[in-house]
């Protein structure tokens, strides 16, 4: 099995905010914590462009790399999980995280830090599957009922899809061939030659 | 002009040197260095059971990513709908 990925189609995400919607319903996610927040890039502007973002499940994830007292870990398929128990909610996988995924709960007066928050992948944490425990830590566990994370199922335009890696990204590549464009948002041209990627992109494409 | 005719040897007898040294030297950038952290991340929480380690799919790993798969594929409305173009009555 390849591993879980989300992956957000830019052309068809229309700012509903039905995602953040759904993860914080479904994992009871207190206040002034948002696992997934939709980012809009200029916005009121024609073209303006939505992308849904949580944490990413890194491979090489920075987050893990910098955590002082290792709470992180990866399950098989790729997802990037942490103990509670041990988080000392120190910050530094914040100022790590290049998506801004951890979150961070107020746990008394003055700003103070709790323990960190962040997207599961709907997959719960190291306490015994869909206990109270756990939902009370890191909410539901869908991924052990056989489910899909919530923003992903939730999705009304499907621009967020999750799930397995190659399934998802072979959609994805169907969808790009049928509307006949967005095949530009990936690959070398877009990374390094960003004014003409799109006429790069399809240079590589009849290649 | 003896001096120069000795210099002129010298340089002869060190070209070859020369050049060697400069292809190692060369070589020397085409290495791969892993360029991974060395430090080594051990987790230190509590264990973790498996997503299909539940009586739903009863520790059977290919059943749940099997569900995985199908559930992943509901997502494409391509599949869901019918794109065909209805028969002719």
């Amino acid at each position: 099995m390849a591993r879980m990925k989300f992956i957000c189609d830019a052309e068809r995400c229309i700012e509903c905010n039905g995602c953040v919607t759904a993860c914080k319903s479904e994992h009871e996610v207190p206040w002034g914590v948002n696992r997934r927040r939709v980012v809009t890039v200029n916005d009121g502007k024609v073209g303006e462009r939505s992308i849904s973002v949580a944490c990413m499940h890194c491979t090489d994830a920075p987050c893990m790399a910098v955590c002082p007292v290792d709470c992180f870990y990866k399950t098989e398929e790729g997802v990037v999980l942490h103990d509670k128990d041990l988080c000392i909610g120190c910050g530094y996988c914040f100022y790590a995280c290049p998506f801004g995924a951890p979150q961070f709960p107020q746990a008394g007066a003055f700003g103070l830090r709790g323990k960190m928050d962040k997207c599961t992948f709907c997959a719960g944490g190291p306490e015994v599957d869909n206990s109270a425990e756990e939902i009370k830590k890191y909410g539901r566990n869908r991924l052990s009922e056989g489910k899909l994370p919530a923003c992903a199922e939730m999705c009304s335009t499907k621009a967020l899809l999750g799930g397995d890696g190659e399934v998802i990204a072979s959609i994805y590549q169907q969808r790009v061939k049928r509307r006949g464009k967005g095949e530009e948002v990936w690959g070398w041209a877009m990374a390094y030659n960003r004014k003409d990627a799109k006429s790069a992109a399809k240079q590589e494409v009849k290649a | 002009m003896i001096g120069a005719g000795r210099w002129q040897q010298n340089a002869r007898r060190a070209a070859p040197v020369l050049v060697f040294a400069v292809s190692v030297l060369g070589l020397s950038g085409c290495g791969e260095i892993d360029q991974k952290a060395k430090t080594e991340k051990i987790y230190s929480g509590k264990k973790d059971a498996e997503a299909y380690d539940n009586t739903k799919f009863a520790g059977d790993k290919s059943k749940w990513e099997s569900a995985m798969v199908e559930r992943s594929k509901t997502q494409n409305e391509y599949n869901r709908t019918d794109t065909k173009k209805p028969a002719a009555n």
